[in-house]
């Protein structure tokens, strides 16, 4: 069972009252959207939705998400932007910033940059502070049919992801002396805070917890942890408690049962969510969401490009196909999502068509093929459009 | 990548045809596990649903022809009937019946509505600009494109359409203050121009089209049409690949009689596109051979360029379906079912081409049922 479906088995319940979609988890991102002066360029129920292939594994499993897509019929265009990742022009960057503010939605890989030279910004970076994508939202959810040392997984990892210790400021006052700043505001963590509180709600869970260094840290992540703390109060019927990032690493390896729901800076979000990915199945498997208060970027949740395996056809498709899941989630495209994702499911679970990075002996077209073919026998007895009811 | 994607479906093609051929004897269920995807993309096993809005006039006539073609090219969509009609009241069905069917099935095919010289109700507005308020139809879309075979004045016309239907001088508000003046209001508002102005640059975006021209008459209307370019000024900054010009609505009929190759996509407020949508149908062969789509948020009705009933031609067999025809192939599209709807369109250039059987308005002999039959014959899989 992916993420998202489980997402949607919590909310099912509440969901079935009416137009409200009370149980929806995204719906404060639907409301932020109504508000916005951006609406989704929705069309006769089609979606134009932005793609950025990215570097290194990202063309080719964009590719797939089309080809799953073509044969799920789903109602959306993708508008492709490609840029030359060793350009040094911002022509095209900006071309992609302004496409996804047209759109309000996007699918991408990541973006390789080019050097690690100081004042190189990272293009990844640069995009989720344009577009303000403050949340960073992974839900990790086992699959049952994969054997991992833990089993019964199922924690939202919420991550800032805006500023903290990604703020790129970084410079060398004396020669040998380099200071890099960490910026944490209470604005942002406020509302960081606020959502991570709110999707807990939506869903129905138990417990939000709040990973931070505040023993060493003391102001930057002193403020951090008050403010999810003040937060906390307002929500009397959620858990709230908090954890420092090393325990909360061991705690992780050893225990990772105890989590529901976690949140934390930028940084301890990044390892906390590579070391999520490790247990559940590796880097092939999870997607995450960015989302703002006005436009949603969705993409593998590890963030890598993968350059080492790219056009190797071992690449393991699942986790962009789980971003495309989200997307069409985020969409409002529920009997889209849920055809697309019984089928990755089905895939993952009881086919076991595996790629090499879970022990399987499958090529990465053999698992989308296999996706394909789950979707066609759903296909036979349902109307192929689905409901077509959109927001 | 995606070429290599289909070479490895053809080789995986290749290899699989004499295994399933083995495997066959021991069961369809293992040759399943084996056979590569081999299917056309678009050629699903599920089946679309759409409804059908028969319409006044010839409409009937010409959505038969369309029920024919796709019954031949074995499409997978099935219809749900609507009769829905302002001038056969009582036979009608109500708006609210026909607007719920919409927008559950998210697609409908209509012939055009007749609208009678008076109203029953008393009501300013007519039936189809009641469906139009109520699913928020807010585009119209028509393009113009010059057929092979279909001679016209011009050649190589190519121009998109785009009007906003909902508001401007179809508001249906008008009063007489004192006896023997009326008033007739016009409504611009910036968030129904924004949206109209949006909707033309994506879809010029999704088209891969090079020009917007606005049309407008900002000269005289300084408040309204103004407000109308500005939104319009303000949008295109935010597609800087698309060239954005302006153009008056006058001036617009003049370039496009003379000179209708330069358009590419037009924008503009209800009337001028209701006026525009006719002269240009006009420039390519008139009423019958132009497709249109009314476009909202959520659903799309596909109809006529332009929306003559031609009740004259009822039941006489010479009505042209090309139109019709057309877009219900744009239908098809719309819903990702392209083999279908390049195979019907293929069809259709293919008979309007070779020329031997056209409908009167085209400078023919031929009926609509030869026509509708040409098509079928014509249906390559």
């Amino acid at each position: 069972m992916s993420t998202s479906l489980l997402l949607r088995t919590l909310s099912g319940p509440l969901r079935n009252f009416g137009h409200l979609k009370a149980g929806s988890v995204w719906t404060i991102t639907r409301e932020a959207h109504n508000k916005s002066k951006s609406p989704l360029a929705q069309y006769g129920g089609r979606f134009t939705v932005t793609m950025l292939p990215g570097d290194g594994i990202g063309p080719e499993m964009m590719n797939y998400v089309k080809e799953v897509f073509r044969y799920a019929g789903v109602p959306v265009d993708f508008e492709e932007i490609h840029f030359d990742p060793n350009s040094e022009s911002e022509v095209d960057f900006f071309d992609a910033i302004t496409s996804i503010k047209r759109n309000g939605v996007a699918i991408k890989g990541n973006i390789e940059t080019r050097e690690n030279r100081p004042g190189q910004i990272s293009r990844n970076v640069e995009l989720r502070n344009e577009l303000d994508l403050f949340a960073y939202i992974m839900n990790c959810k086992s699959f049952p049919g994969i054997q991992t040392r833990h089993k019964d997984i199922d924690i939202v990892l919420i991550r800032q992801n805006t500023e903290g210790e990604y703020a790129m400021l970084e410079h060398e006052n004396v020669p040998g002396v380099v200071e890099s700043l960490k910026i944490v505001t209470r604005a942002n963590s406020e509302r960081l805070a606020r959502y991570a509180f709110d999707l807990a709600q939506k869903q129905g869970r138990k417990k939000v917890t709040t990973v931070h260094k505040a023993n060493i840290m003391k102001v930057s992540d002193g403020l951090f942890l008050e403010t999810c703390t003040a937060v906390a109060k307002e929500y009397p019927n959620i858990e709230h408690n908090n954890m420092i990032i090393d325990n909360c690493c061991m705690q992780m390896v050893a225990k990772p049962q105890q989590f529901d729901v976690m949140i934390m800076t930028n940084l301890y979000g990044n390892i906390v969510s590579n070391l999520a990915c490790g247990l559940i199945g590796g880097p092939g498997l999870l997607s995450g969401r960015n989302m703002g208060p006005q436009y949603a970027v969705f993409e593998p949740g590890t963030r890598n490009t993968g350059k080492s395996i790219a056009g190797k056809n071992i690449a393991n498709p699942i986790a962009m196909l789980n971003a495309s899941v989200d997307l069409l989630d985020h969409l409002g495209l529920d009997y889209h999502a849920q055809l697309v994702g019984s089928a990755i499911n089905k895939t993952v679970n009881e086919d076991c068509v595996w790629t090499p990075d879970l022990r399987g002996q499958a090529t990465s077209i053999d698992v989308v093929q296999n996706v394909i073919r789950n979707i066609q026998e759903q296909t036979k007895t349902k109307n192929w459009g689905g409901p077509r009811m959109g927001r | 990548m995606a070429s290599l994607f289909t070479k490895i479906q053809l080789t995986a093609s290749l290899v699989s045809r004499p295994a399933t051929a083995l495997l066959q004897k021991q069961g369809a269920n293992q040759a399943r596990a084996f056979s590569a995807i081999q299917a056309p993309v678009s050629k699903p096993e599920g089946r679309t649903k759409c409804t059908l809005i028969p319409g006044d006039g010839v409409g009937p006539e010409l959505l038969y022809s369309v029920q024919e073609v796709f019954k031949a090219a074995g499409v997978p969509v099935d219809f749900e009937p609507k009769f829905f009609s302002e001038v056969q009241p009582l036979m009608s069905v109500s708006l609210e019946d026909v607007a719920e069917s919409i927008s559950h099935n998210g697609i409908c095919l209509k012939g055009s509505l007749a609208t009678p010289d008076y109203s029953h109700s008393g009501d300013l507005q007519s039936l189809s600009m009641k469906l139009r308020r109520k699913l928020d139809l807010y585009a119209n879309v028509v393009h113009v494109k010059s057929l092979p075979g279909v001679r016209a004045r011009h050649n190589n016309v190519d121009m998109i359409i785009i009007r906003e239907a909902t508001e401007g001088e179809y508001s249906s508000l008008e009063h007489e203050s004192v006896p023997g003046v009326v008033e007739c209001l016009k409504i611009i508002t910036a968030e129904k121009s924004h949206r109209i102005a949006k909707f033309a640059f994506d879809y010029a975006t999704k088209f891969g089209r090079k020009k917007v021209t606005a049309v407008h008459k900002a000269n005289i209307m300084k408040l309204g049409d103004g407000l109308f370019l500005r939104c319009c000024r303000e949008i295109a900054a935010l597609y800087p690949k698309i060239k954005f010009e302006e153009m008056i609505v006058d001036n617009t009929t003049m370039q496009l009689v003379s000179k209708p190759t330069q358009f590419d996509v037009m924008v503009m407020p209800n009337l001028y596109g209701d006026i525009i949508d006719n002269l240009a149908s006009g420039i390519i062969g008139g009423a019958g051979v132009v497709a249109g789509a009314s476009y909202s948020g959520n659903c799309v009705v596909f109809e006529m360029g332009s929306s003559h009933t031609f009740s004259e031609a009822v039941g006489k067999n010479v009505a042209n379906p090309t139109a019709m025809l057309l877009s219900s192939c744009n239908m098809l599209n719309h819903v990702g079912l392209e083999y279908y709807g390049n195979m019907i369109q293929s069809a259709v250039e293919r008979v309007l081409k070779v020329g031997k059987i056209r409908t009167k308005d085209i400078g023919g002999h031929s009926s609509t049922n030869e026509f509708t039959l040409a098509v079928i014959n014509n249906l390559r899989h």
